[in-house]
């Protein structure tokens, strides 16, 4: 058995952890969405603002997930959490800005070409955190429980002991981002079943 | 004060979207790709490349070209100087 | 017992495994010339397959490789409940419909080959198809499903290479891997397929055994290869480990070999670090290009044709080794009776991912 034992929505309106929101966007910022939040939270890690939208959403989900679970940091080896991540849009956000780099802008642009990989978050996640454990990012159709319960079940039974999963979900305008961590060991978790897993995804936070 | 000098400052803030840094924290002589200075790295040095293109007209072709050039904010100006004669 | 067979190749060599072999024995390149191709319009050397149209070409070559692989295969496989196709795939149809580069193949996949199951994609750029492989003897080990069709396929595009360019990465040249003069990669396209599956009795020729493998990230650099090799020295032992696998059993590496300056040296050093620097090894670069999230599973593919034809084949393009660890690169092919081959790649995000293919 493992457990869900935190959790990150981030969507175009709020950022909540654990179910209660802790960010509203501010539709008058001059800021983007995530570079508020980025401020908000007192992150101090300068490369986020380099990173393209994907990666920024991972940045986020992972260090809230991160301050509610701080076990995260020290329970585990450096290769002992694997991340699982999947969305339906691949990285085609940063894949439009960069064909727009060479189409009007006047020549492909590098620092936007090496992150037209959806597994590129993975990599900045790996940077942050030094975790040289298990990689898989998946592109489906829609969220589907199955593939992290069954993903993490592989993972967890080989050597990985924690997975950060998540669903990233960035597109234009459309920000649907889920990161939940599963644990093999926790007391007073959620069990990490489908049901569970579903009835996060459609109720979404708790509004506080 | 330099213009080219201060242009390039911004050029490189917008280029590279170091959104935390203003042209006042970036002097003439910071190393751009040490720790210590402004610490970029390998795709940085390839914007810096589109940089000069898009901003000065000035291609550069093998990017050990730029080695060189792009080690702080003097070395790129002179380095274009050189390059539009 | 996982075993992995029916394998499918479909690249500038050849429809079928068998055709690509024949030109890999013969030590025939699919690298071209194409005129005008770049984004200044250099000629750029390119491995790419004639005579495909450009609309939906990744999804003819997908569709093309998964009927190839029913005359190999039980014919109730594919449609069965107990089947999982998974594709691997970086850029997918991105040049019909970029914010949907997987759905309409899926969803044709399903309809046209009446799948049960819809398929998995996976999608960790140059480490996809070791993944996907992965995945599939992961599945079968948990009992999550008892058959696996690994499609790998990636198709040249402007994008791609336009990128490859921006990052100075492509060669002047046919791509020479692990080679002193080395400068860039060789796009490359292509499809691969092989059916991972826990019935011998599913596959009309004599399957191989898959010894399933794991991934590790470098925790180093986006888009640069680590200094190091930790990641790959990481994957390397976990999946010998995971095994029992001695280093002294491997007969032959297929390495990642993607020609970049510090991609080889950075395997070179792995590999020494990891006690397999005598191993005799290769990259298929020089004949398929760099086919991406296809590579894996086309180079798989290509290591299972050498062990049932018993020849270790020669790394094309590489004349004089320019690494600063020694690795044991062929220089010629030569009959060998291989038993035990170590696939590895290694890609943008970190990326490191390794698997091993055993005789029965």
């Amino acid at each position: 058995m493992s457990f869900i034992t935190a959790y990150c929505h981030l969507n175009q309106e709020y950022c909540a952890v654990n179910g209660g929101i802790i960010s509203r966007r501010d539709k008058q910022a001059q800021d983007p969405w995530f570079k508020q939040i980025y401020k908000e939270q007192e992150f101090a890690y300068p490369k986020f603002h380099k990173m393209d939208t994907l990666a920024q959403a991972g940045f986020l989900g992972s260090e809230l997930i991160k301050r509610a679970a701080p076990a995260l940091l020290t329970d585990y080896n450096d290769d002992e959490v694997a991340l699982i991540f999947a969305n339906s849009a691949s990285s085609a956000d940063t894949d439009l800005r960069f064909i727009r780099s060479y189409e009007q802008n006047g020549s492909p642009s590098p620092s936007l070409f090496v992150y037209t990989l959806p597994n590129i978050v993975l990599g900045e996640l790996a940077i942050l955190n030094k975790w040289y454990g298990e990689n898989m990012f998946a592109v489906l159709p829609k969220f589907v429980p199955d593939f992290f319960l069954n993903y993490t079940q592989i993972l967890l039974s080989g050597g990985s002991k924690a997975a950060l999963c998540g669903w990233l979900e960035i597109l234009g305008d459309r920000i649907d981002a889920f990161l939940f961590l599963i644990e093999k060991e926790a007391s007073h978790a959620m069990e990490f079943s489908r049901e569970n897993l579903e009835s996060l995804i459609a109720t979404g936070p708790v509004t506080q | 004060m330099d213009n080219l000098k201060e242009d390039l400052k911004k050029q490189i803030i917008e280029q590279l979207n170091l959104e935390e840094v203003t042209p006042a924290d970036i002097a003439d002589d910071t190393l751009l790709f040490n720790d210590e200075g402004l610490g970029l790295d390998s795709i940085d040095a390839l914007e810096l490349i589109v940089l000069l293109e898009k901003y000065h007209g000035i291609q550069v072709t093998k990017p050990e070209e730029g080695k060189e050039a792009f080690k702080s904010i003097n070395t790129m100006a002179e380095f274009i100087r050189n390059r539009k004669g | 017992m996982t075993y992995i067979g029916a394998e499918v190749i479909i690249s500038p060599l050849g429809s079928t495994a068998s055709d690509n072999w024949n030109a890999l024995s013969a030590n025939r390149s699919g690298i071209t010339l194409a005129e005008k191709a770049g984004y200044n319009q250099e000629d750029i050397y390119l491995s790419q397959i004639a005579g495909i149209s450009v609309d939906k070409r990744f999804e003819y070559l997908v569709g093309k490789a998964l009927t190839s692989v029913e005359k190999h295969i039980d014919g109730d496989v594919i449609r069965s409940e107990r089947t999982i196709v998974i594709l691997s795939s970086t850029k997918g149809a991105l040049d019909t419909d970029v914010t949907d580069q997987f759905g309409s193949c899926v969803t044709n996949l399903i309809a046209g080959f009446h799948l049960a199951n819809a398929p998995l994609v996976i999608s960790n750029a140059c480490i996809s198809g070791v993944l996907a492989i992965n995945a599939a003897g992961n599945f079968i080990n948990e009992k999550l499903y008892d058959h696996a069709i690994v499609i790998g396929c990636d198709v040249i595009s402007k994008f791609v290479l336009y990128g490859f360019q921006s990052l100075f990465a492509i060669s002047d040249k046919p791509c020479t891997p692990f080679d002193a003069a080395r400068n860039g990669i060789t796009l490359g396209e292509g499809c691969g397929v092989v059916v991972v599956s826990s019935e011998r009795n599913i596959y009309k020729k004599t399957p191989l055994k898959l010894l399933a493998g794991t991934s590790a990230n470098d925790a180093n650099h986006i888009s640069g290869p680590s200094r190091t090799g930790e990641g790959l020295v990481r994957s390397v032992t976990k999946t010998l480990q995971n095994n029992k696998i001695d280093p002294s059993e491997i007969d032959f590496i297929s390495a990642h070999g993607t020609a970049t300056v510090f991609n080889d040296e950075m395997e070179a050093i792995a590999f020494d670090r990891t006690g397999l620097s005598q191993v005799p090894m290769n990259s298929f670069k020089g004949y398929f290009g760099h086919t991406l999230g296809a590579a894996g599973v086309i180079e798989t593919a290509a290591s299972m044709q050498m062990i049932r034809n018993e020849m270790l084949v020669k790394s094309l393009g590489c004349s004089q080794s320019g690494t600063s660890k020694s690795v044991n690169i062929i220089a010629e092919n030569r009959k060998a009776s291989l038993k035990t081959v170590l696939k590895t790649a290694s890609g943008f995000g970190g990326g490191n991912a390794s698997l091993i293919i055993r005789n029965l």
